[in-house]
């Protein structure tokens, strides 16, 4: 029992471990270093079950945003050809790297914006990783609105994954028209725009929005790495979509009295004009409206909707 | 309200983050702790042992020095022996990911459009700095002030509510929360016509003002269901086909035997309250939805359909 006692809890394994690499030389550590260090270990019955713990444990520090390295080098022996160390970069904060109350605030909110979902997790223990960078409380009281986020699509969760570990995916993609083909991208961001879910990737050397709704197929995670992706890269197509946005303009008569009219904001008039990413996704939100709703401009978009109701007519005939 | 339980990667985290911050603001009460990090002191007490039990046994060394006398009387502190470790890593792609898209999702709110703190955090996180798009509450934004004023207040309001048929109405209701759903604010409420929680969007309501009385004992003890569609009466099940991309329209009525083919298209049925306003869900999709029966819930569409596109003949009374 007194064994039981004393035995090494999961948590404090990652920890000893995190702190043995953090310690290691610039050679880092050999495996045997390691298990010579750590308890758990020590304890293990064999060396198969030590390889699979290691193997467990170096995927978790990965996981949570440490970066393991492997020195490989035939100059050590034999059974050391392999050693490991922790990158420093992954504990160094940018320098002058602070958060105001407000900033945390904003940060719960966003956090508790997942609810239940998917990444609700990793949101609370970053926001706890964050929470000590120094004893800032939370500025006020959180927001009277609850903000809670749906990733409902089957493809969000090995999006997420494959972002986590820099991996090329591939899935099949259909776009509006009906045009289906089989992409292999890298995964990049997922973004919440206009009420959807969409995957910022790289395909071949572009960078491309892909909306998880159009993906109609399981997303497979292959083992090759994905592209090498810089920040400003991301930035530009960003900054670009915004831009897209800013120039895809509709206007739209909405009858006066009627939901629509409340709901675009006609005021005395009866003409709207607004913004949109997506002209098959605003399509889909003015066919709602039905008759309460005609499209001006672009012709485009108004010949979608139309298009869009004969379509429907035509199948419940 | 403080988290009883944390798994090994979370306690791991929280470890990680106690030794940063003791590190960089000196000894601290569990008590303390507990407050800041949103977890009980027998959690953070939990936390601290992890750091304390750092042992490298093979050089009999320890990475750190923890008061553990202290420690019992709830406080603590600690400091460095061998360990070089004296903050947490920067956050995981996927903690990254997780926030950068919450203040994403908070950057397209209304309340937020002008927010420079957020600006000034999405940049910090990485998760951009501008919002792609916003969704503007238009017509409704002094409603949603006034409502979340209730919320706050906990006083009953009046409502002028246009329904999904477009029918107009004045409701009393109890605000109890608002949330802010896929791209729309919704009111969940006490509904005095229903006699039950309710919910209302915020686009729908023309107009809100307070009662002058407190919400009621009924809203009070109601639990507020998860999904906003809620309970349907008088329902009728619509057997649906839907391709991939329209799929989602599953989720927007309690659903039954959904089946989803190997194409990424989905099957099943509805429990509809309207057929009115199954025709305008339907629609939406133009043509990526198949009612396949009853036959009342087809016409529905087709005459919803046939409106839209400027046939004066359908009758304004359907229901």
């Amino acid at each position: 029992m007194a064994a039981e006692v004393n035995k090494q809890r999961p948590a404090e394994r990652l920890f000893t471990l995190t702190c043995c690499l953090m310690a290691a030389p610039v050679i880092g550590l050999s495996k045997n270093d390691i298990y010579a260090s750590i308890s758990s270990y020590l304890d293990q019955e064999s060396d198969f079950a030590r390889n699979k713990m290691f193997e467990r444990d170096k995927k978790s520090l990965r996981e949570m945003g440490v970066q393991l390295e492997v020195i490989e080098s035939s100059s050590f022996e034999e059974t050391d050809t392999s050693r490991y160390r922790i990158s420093k970069d992954s504990f160094a904060w940018p320098s002058g790297f602070q958060l105001t109350g407000e900033h945390l605030r904003l940060l719960e909110l966003a956090a508790k914006a997942w609810n239940s979902q998917v990444l609700a997790k990793p949101a609370q223990s970053g926001l706890i990783r964050l929470r000590s960078l120094g004893l800032v409380e939370a500025s006020r009281e959180l927001s009277l609105v609850t903000p809670r986020l749906l990733a409902r699509h089957a493809s969000f969760a090995p999006l997420a994954d494959a972002i986590d570990a820099g991996k090329l995916v591939t899935f099949s993609y259909r776009k509006p028209d009906g045009a289906t083909s089989i992409r292999e991208v890298t995964p990049l961001k997922l973004r919440f725009i206009e009420g959807q879910w969409v995957l910022l990737a790289k395909q071949v050397d572009q960078i491309k929005n892909f909306m998880l709704r159009r993906i109609i197929s399981k997303v497979e995670i292959s083992e090759l790495d994905g592209k090498i992706t810089r920040q400003d890269e991301v930035n530009l197509v960003e900054e670009e979509l915004v831009t897209f946005v800013s120039n895809n303009r509709a206007r739209l008569i909405v009858t006066k009295g009627t939901e629509a009219w409340w709901h675009f904001g006609a005021k005395e008039e009866q003409e709207v004009v607004i913004h949109f990413m997506d002209e098959a996704l605003l399509a889909e939100d003015l066919m709602e409206y039905g008759a309460d709703i005609s499209v001006l401009e672009p012709l485009s978009l108004r010949l979608r909707v139309e298009n869009g109701l004969n379509r429907v007519l035509e199948s419940h005939a | 309200m403080p988290k009883q339980e944390i798994d090994a990667e979370g306690l791991f985290n929280l470890s990680l983050s106690i030794v940063g911050l003791v590190l960089k603001d000196g000894p601290m009460l569990t008590s303390e702790l507990a407050r800041h990090f949103g977890f009980s002191e027998k959690t953070i007490t939990k936390a601290v042992l992890t750091i304390a039990n750092s042992e490298d046994v093979g050089r009999y060394e320890t990475h750190f020095y923890v008061d553990e006398e202290l420690l019992s009387e709830g406080e603590v502190d600690f400091s460095t022996a061998r360990s070089s470790l004296d903050r947490p890593p920067l956050l995981s792609k996927r903690q990254t990911t997780a926030l950068a898209a919450g203040l994403d999702y908070l950057a397209a709110m209304p309340q937020f459009l002008e927010n420079t703190d957020l600006k000034e955090v999405r940049e910090i996180i990485g998760s951009g700095s501008a919002p792609i798009t916003s969704y503007q509450p238009v017509g409704s934004e002094s409603v949603l002030l006034e409502i979340q004023r209730s919320v706050d207040s906990r006083m009953q309001i009046s409502a002028e509510y246009v329904n999904q048929l477009g029918v107009k109405s004045v409701r009393t209701i109890d605000p109890l929360r608002v949330e802010f759903i896929g791209k729309r604010h919704y009111l969940r409420g006490w509904c005095h016509t229903n006699l039950e929680v309710r919910s209302f969007r915020i686009d729908r309501i023309i107009s809100a003002k307070t009662t002058g009385g407190p919400i009621s004992e009924e809203a009070l003890a109601a639990d507020i269901p998860v999904e906003v569609f809620g309970a349907v009466s008088d329902e009728l099940i619509v057997e649906i086909q839907a391709s991939s991309e329209a799929s989602e329209i599953f989720w927007n009525f309690p659903a039954l035997d959904v089946k989803k083919a190997a194409d990424g298209s989905s099957s099943g049925k509805i429990r509809v309250g309207n057929l009115q306003a199954l025709g305008r869900h339907v629609c939406r999709y133009g043509g990526e939805v198949l009612v396949l029966g009853p036959p009342e819930a087809r016409e529905a569409v087709t005459a919803f359909a046939r409106k839209a596109l400027g046939d004066q003949s359908i009758a304004e009374n359907e229901d």
